[in-house]
């Protein structure tokens, strides 16, 4: 850690090149995190894309002995399910359900409280910083899997009917049942996924501000926003990336976990947790292993992408720097 | 403090805190014996239950119980089932079981007056014989001599008549009681706490006992079948009332040696039953484990059952485990119900419209490789009294359609919502598949939508369900436990609000018969006019899907739950 | 020192009692108001209102909501956790004990396994840094770490007890060869965590100045990397192994469901849908309370090693 010397002079204030741009520079340097770019890029831009890139319907059967469980061909690139319908369909749309699951974790949980909590806990300091701290303490303690459980099991009744309303009376009309159940799982999955960030964020500030141009803006008067902005965000963005990056996999498994014991997302919604538990056990596996294999390997994929990526960038980003 | 004598430190500490972590576990994992003497049941403790006080010979003819399964005959070496079972839903408390997975464990361990043999007819078990007045109201029961309870006391009327007593007793919160035994007079006095005893329960000597009833039942003798009516120990109630369930003291075949939940359940011999003791040593019900299949294929298990649709797997051409699939037929069927109350199934015409355009044979045929049998009727084909003239509408799109567009609800067709029980995601396979069938053929788009078991059955008891998708399982082999409890108007389970006065009047002719042939007749006739008004479409009548090792002998699943466990033999000659 | 220290540990404690009691209503709020009701999945489709009436007054559940809870609370304080109402006349710590003995000493082996493993696995990467043994190391870790567990343990089930018959899939006990597998499906997540934290700690150490004088010392590079910089870099997983701690206790679901486990995880997942009451908060209370403690402990011991870090902990770090 960087010990306190006399302020020497303002030029301190001139920062080199901003470390989110040289971490973007060195991460394209190396081959292994542009792969793992590219395969995510193709993941979310297909499930972005899912009704125009989808060559069928993801719900429509075709429900006969010879369609059911086939195995691939020309027509049915993944073959078909139990019910006939299009695995390839069926796995760009449960594509999407995770890259909105992951999406709207990330902007609410990660980027709106792990960021903004944990800059403010370790600018602010004080009582702040203890409120949110200890708070995180308490959330990070609760068995976040069995509260979901909880939730989504014996409110069940509740959201159907709301989502029945929200159908009825407004303008979502069928989009409503999936909305809710998905608006409920992240909603339970927010409160928990910051704390992590949060703690990264807040140590990293809290280096930060005894560096010697911190200090000197300080000492210069520099209103917080510009100071935050300009000065403590950029250093704090590139540990941050790590962590988020790290948690990408976890964030994508809450639904996964969730689908696949049939308290996830709506059923009309088709999901790599549900469509895992349909491809059955041991046996079903032994029958029909496609079923098994083309539900979870594009996951597999998707998770590994992240992984190897987050390992990547922790070897840009200092690795001094890295804690947990 | 230099680097190295803090690296010493904290490393010493991490040390610490994984040591602590292990003995606590170890503590917690071997703390048996003290804190729950009173209830070895519960322990997990190996060394506990080899050393537990019930100890059967099992283990001296099996040799080392650390590779009992693996034992040089292989799982055939020793003489001892093993077998798979369901976590029993309550207690081993026969008045508080209404759920099959416990009724499976309390008819091997209790008993009653009569009970079922394995062709579900009534036959003598406490009670030796019985007389029957001529009005049918009053029964005799003359009971024998030489029966007692797993501790060797003898069971006499009076144990009879404390256990009809403490299964009405209102503080014991019977579920059962008024559906099994509410016709006996004074039963539902005592419920109701307007009477201290029962009336119509009349010991009349040490071994003779009389029961009146409120109008002739005729098929009072199957309801005393039922768990509900099993004769309980009154000493070990009243020593014991809150943990006597953990080893209860019954009548039946079988004591329970241990019983530890979602995990194992192990029942030994009674050797002094009365109507001669089981042949095995020991029986485990495994609760627990990985694929059934799978592991019988290994040998660790003499009976698996296979999901439906895990059946290709197991019964393709090549798989060595076709020679031991022994399908069983169950006394139960699966429908579709529809609630007369709510539009648009107030209209006859939408109902029968729905029936033909469900179907089932493609279910059958994609989903469950012809696993089950099409319920082309309400009474399933092994159940006494069963008719095969009976018959369901049949699929044809065509005929939906035109009775659709017939219907009050042509162009004008209310939101529907098929509800089922589940703990949600997607829904079973079959509801969706129906689901596109009416798409198809009526072009009506249902929702399926699941809900939590408890508030399910709330909801079917204050019939506000629309449409649902249930399954009903036999209590008792006779008609009246399908057509009757499902369908008469005054039923609690009528749970589609379906009411015919000429139903209701052959159900209660039929009630009061002797004669068998005579009420099937009339129960045949109720049956085709409820398929008929359509408040339900029958789906399936289900097959169990058993291997069974052949080293078991005498084995059957006769499809509903009786004593079953003391017939059979396990040959370790090593075939 | 000692002083301070004991202040310090009074005022976690003291600390810990609001944040439990908050936890405690916030589970007892969640859980009784949601739309289903016990009673109903006890009395099944022979539901029967006056008996359904008996036996809401025979647990209390008639009562006002704070009254219930000042009752479980009362209840509690005399050592009494309560009955489950899924499992008639059995005792919360009677349903809850049996399955925690399951669950408790699995995570346990698969936690001491993740280390074991995790250790050298990092130690090893961290050496060959530089080498393409890193990355491949590393990276067919972070591979086995992205295969859902109820995928792999399908595979691993197929291909080891269906098509080779080397294992068995019935639950005979704890220590039984028969949990070998879950418990190293179990574990591969850890793994890999381990690893990584440990590849990163020893690379964070290798740059220190004593390893750099052990190295000019002459020192041997395997006594180097073993006694000089994995030693230092074991420091900061005190921390990680343990909040793992509290994870014992809570069972792995998708573990215990795939296997047929009965453990802790299983039976609470069943005790939600009833909802068994006083099982679900009982045991959620109790785990909470554990991961308190692990805090404090974690905290304590850092506190008895070097002061300074105690200010950091009291800053919430």
């Amino acid at each position: 850690m960087a010990t306190r010397t006399q302020l020497s002079d303002a030029t301190a204030l001139d920062l080199p090149e901003a470390p989110r741009w040289r971490t973007l520079r060195l991460l394209l340097s190396k081959k292994i995190a542009v792969v793992c770019i590219l395969v995510l890029v193709v993941f979310y831009g297909a499930a972005i894309l899912a009704p125009w890139v989808a060559p069928a319907d993801p719900n429509e059967q075709e429900f006969t002995v010879e369609a059911a469980r086939a195995g691939p061909s020309a027509e049915h690139w993944f073959g078909t399910d139990q019910l006939g319908r299009d695995l390839l369909s069926r796995v760009i749309y449960a594509a999407r359900t995770t890259v909105l699951f992951t999406v709207a974790v990330v902007i609410t949980g990660g980027l709106f409280l792990g960021l903004g909590l944990g800059l403010l806990a370790g600018y602010r300091g004080g009582w702040v910083d203890n409120a949110i701290m200890r708070l995180g303490e308490i959330l990070s303690g609760v068995p976040v899997f069995f509260l979901m459980l909880i939730i989504r099991a014996a409110y069940r009744e509740r959201t159907n009917d709301l989502a029945f309303w929200l159908k009825e009376n407004t303008f979502l009309g069928a989009d409503a049942p999936p909305l809710v159940a998905f608006v409920i799982i992240t909603g339970v999955a927010v409160p928990f996924v910051w704390v992590g960030l949060a703690r990264i964020v807040r140590s990293q500030v809290l280096a930060i501000r005894e560096q010697e141009f911190v200090l000197a803006a300080e000492a210069m008067g520099i209103s917080t926003p510009r100071l935050l902005i300009r000065h403590i965000l950029p250093g704090v963005m590139p540990i941050y990336l790590v962590g988020l990056s790290a948690s990408m996999a976890g964030f994508a498994f809450v639904e996964l976990g969730l689908s696949w014991l049939g308290l996830g997302v709506d059923p009309s919604t088709p999901s790599f947790g549900s469509m895992i538990n349909a491809a059955g056990g041991v046996r079903t596996f032994e029958a029909f292993p496609h079923l098994l294999l083309v539900s979870s390997i594009p996951i597999i994929v998707f998770f590994f992408a992240w992984n190897l990526l987050g390992d990547a960038l922790v070897d840009i980003v200092e690795p001094r720097t890295y804690r947990r | 403090m230099s680097n190295r004598t803090l690296g010493l430190m904290m490393g010493a500490v991490a040390l610490l805190i994984v040591a602590v972590a292990v003995v606590f576990v170890l503590v917690l994992a071997g703390g048996d014996g003290d804190d729950d003497g009173d209830t070895p049941a519960s322990t997990t403790d190996r060394s506990d239950r080899d050393a537990g006080d019930d100890e059967g010979d099992a283990r001296d003819s099996g040799g080392d119980t650390s590779d009992s399964g693996r034992s040089s005959g292989g799982i055939c070496g020793e003489n001892r089932l093993v077998t798979f079972g369901d976590d029993p839903a309550t207690v081993f408390d026969p008045i508080q079981v209404g759920d099959a997975s416990t009724a499976e464990y309390t008819a091997e361990i209790f008993g009653g007056l009569v009970s079922l043999n394995l062709d579900l007819e009534v036959v003598p078990d406490i009670a030796e014989s019985w007389e029957i007045s001529d009005d049918g109201r009053v029964y005799t029961f003359f009971l024998r001599d030489d029966v007692v309870f797993h501790n060797g006391r003898r069971v006499t009327a009076d144990d009879v008549k404390y256990s009809l007593e403490r299964a009405a007793d209102p503080a014991n919160f019977s579920p059962t009681v008024l559906d099994y035994l509410g016709d006996i007079v004074g039963v539902r006095d005592k419920f109701n706490g307007r009477a201290d005893d029962i009336s119509g329960v009349q010991v009349i000597d040490e071994y003779t006992l009389r029961i009146e009833l409120d109008e002739p039942v005729s098929y009072f003798l199957q309801q005393l079948t039922y768990t509900v009516a099993y004769v309980v120990d009154q000493d070990q109630i009243e020593d014991d009332p809150n943990n006597w369930t953990r080893r209860p003291n019954g009548t039946g075949p079988f004591r329970v040696k241990t019983f530890r939940p979602l995990e194992e359940i192990v029942l030994i011999p009674n050797d002094r039953y009365h109507l001669g003791p089981p042949r095995v040593d020991e029986i485990v019900f495994s609760l627990s484990g990985g694929s059934l299949s799978t592991r019988f294929q290994n040998d660790e298990i003499h009976i698996a059952i296979v999901p439906a649709p895990e059946l290709a797997g197991v019964l393709s051409g090549e798989s060595e485990l076709a020679e031991f699939y022994r399908p069983s037929p169950q006394l139960s069927i699966s429908y579709l119900g529809m609630n007369l109350n709510e539009p648009p199934f107030d209209d006859p015409l939408v109902r029968q419209a729905f029936a033909h355009a469900t179907n089932r044979q493609a279910v059958n045929e994609v989903l469950y490789f012809d696993a089950f049998i099409v319920a082309d009727g309400i009474l399933p084909p092994t159940l006494p009294g069963y008719n095969e003239s009976i018959s369901t509408y049949p699929y044809d799109p065509e005929r939906a359609a035109e009775l659709l567009a017939q219907s009050r609800y042509a162009g004008n067709m209310p939101r529907i919502v098929l509800t089922f029980s589940g703990t949600g995601g997607d829904p079973p396979d079959a509801l969706q598949a129906y689901q596109q069938q009416w798409r198809d053929a009526l072009g009506v788009e249902v929702e399926v939508e699941a809900i939590e078991w408890a508030a399910y059955l709330r909801e079917l008891r204050r019939g506000t369900l629309q449409m649902y998708a249930t399954g009903w399982i036999a209590d008792y082999a006779d008609p009246e436990n399908f057509v009757g409890k499902l369908f008469s108007s005054d039923s609690r389970i009528n749970h589609s609000n379906y009411e015919n006065a000429r139903v209701d009047a052959l159900l209660e002719e039929a009630a009061t018969l002797q004669d068998p042939e005579a009420r099937y007749r009339l129960y045949h006739e109720a049956e085709q006019i409820i398929i008929d008004d359509a408040p339900i479409i029958p789906t399936f009548w289900a097959i169990r899907h058993y291997l069974v090792r052949e080293c078991v002998q005498n084995w059957v699943d006769p499809g509903t739950i009786v004593p079953k466990y003391r017939f059979i033999e396990i040959d370790t000659s090593g075939e | 020192m000692s002083q301070g220290l004991a202040g310090y540990i009074i005022r976690r404690l003291l600390w810990a009692i609001p944040v439990i009691f908050a936890v405690s209503i916030i589970l007892f709020v969640v859980l009784r108001l949601a739309p289903i009701d016990p009673i109903d999945s006890l009395l099944g489709v022979r539901y029967d209102e006056e008996i359904a009436e008996r036996l809401r007054q025979k647990y209390g559940y008639d009562e006002p909501l704070h009254v219930q809870y000042l009752r479980y609370f009362e209840n509690l304080f005399q050592g009494d956790l309560g009955v489950s109402t899924r499992r008639l006349d059995f005792s919360v710590e009677e349903v809850v004990i049996p399955k925690v003995r399951v669950s408790a000493p699995i995570g346990a082996m698969a936690l001491v396994l993740a280390y074991v493993l995790g250790i050298p696995i990092g130690i090893y990467a961290a050496a060959q840094r530089g080498t393409y043994r890193d990355p491949l190391t590393i990276g067919s870790w972070l591979f086995v770490d992205a295969i859902p567990i109820f995928v792999i343990a399908v595979w691993a089930m197929w291909f080891l007890a269906l098509k080779v018959s080397l294992i068995d899939l019935s639950y005979e006990g704890v220590f039984h060869e028969n949990i070998i597998l879950p418990v190293l499906l179990m574990s591969f997540p850890g793994v890999a965590g381990v690893a990584r934290f440990m590849r990163a700690s020893m690379v964070q150490v290798i740059y220190e100045d004593y390893v750099r004088t052990a190295r000019a010392k002459g020192l041997r590079e395997r006594t180097v990397v073993i006694s000089h910089i994995a030693r230092n870099a074991f420091l900061p997983m005190i921390t990680s192994i343990g909040l793992s701690l509290p994870a014992i206790f809570t069972g792995s679901l998708f573990i215990e469901l795939v296997f047929g486990i009965p453990g802790i995880a299983r039976e609470m997942l069943e005790a939600i849908f009833v909802p068994d009451y006083d099982v679900v908060i009982g045991f959620g209370l109790f785990t909470f309370s554990l991961f308190v403690l692990a805090n404090i402990l974690i905290d304590i011991t850092y506190g008895f090693i070097d002061p300074r870090v105690r200010v950091e902990a009291e800053r919430g770090v």
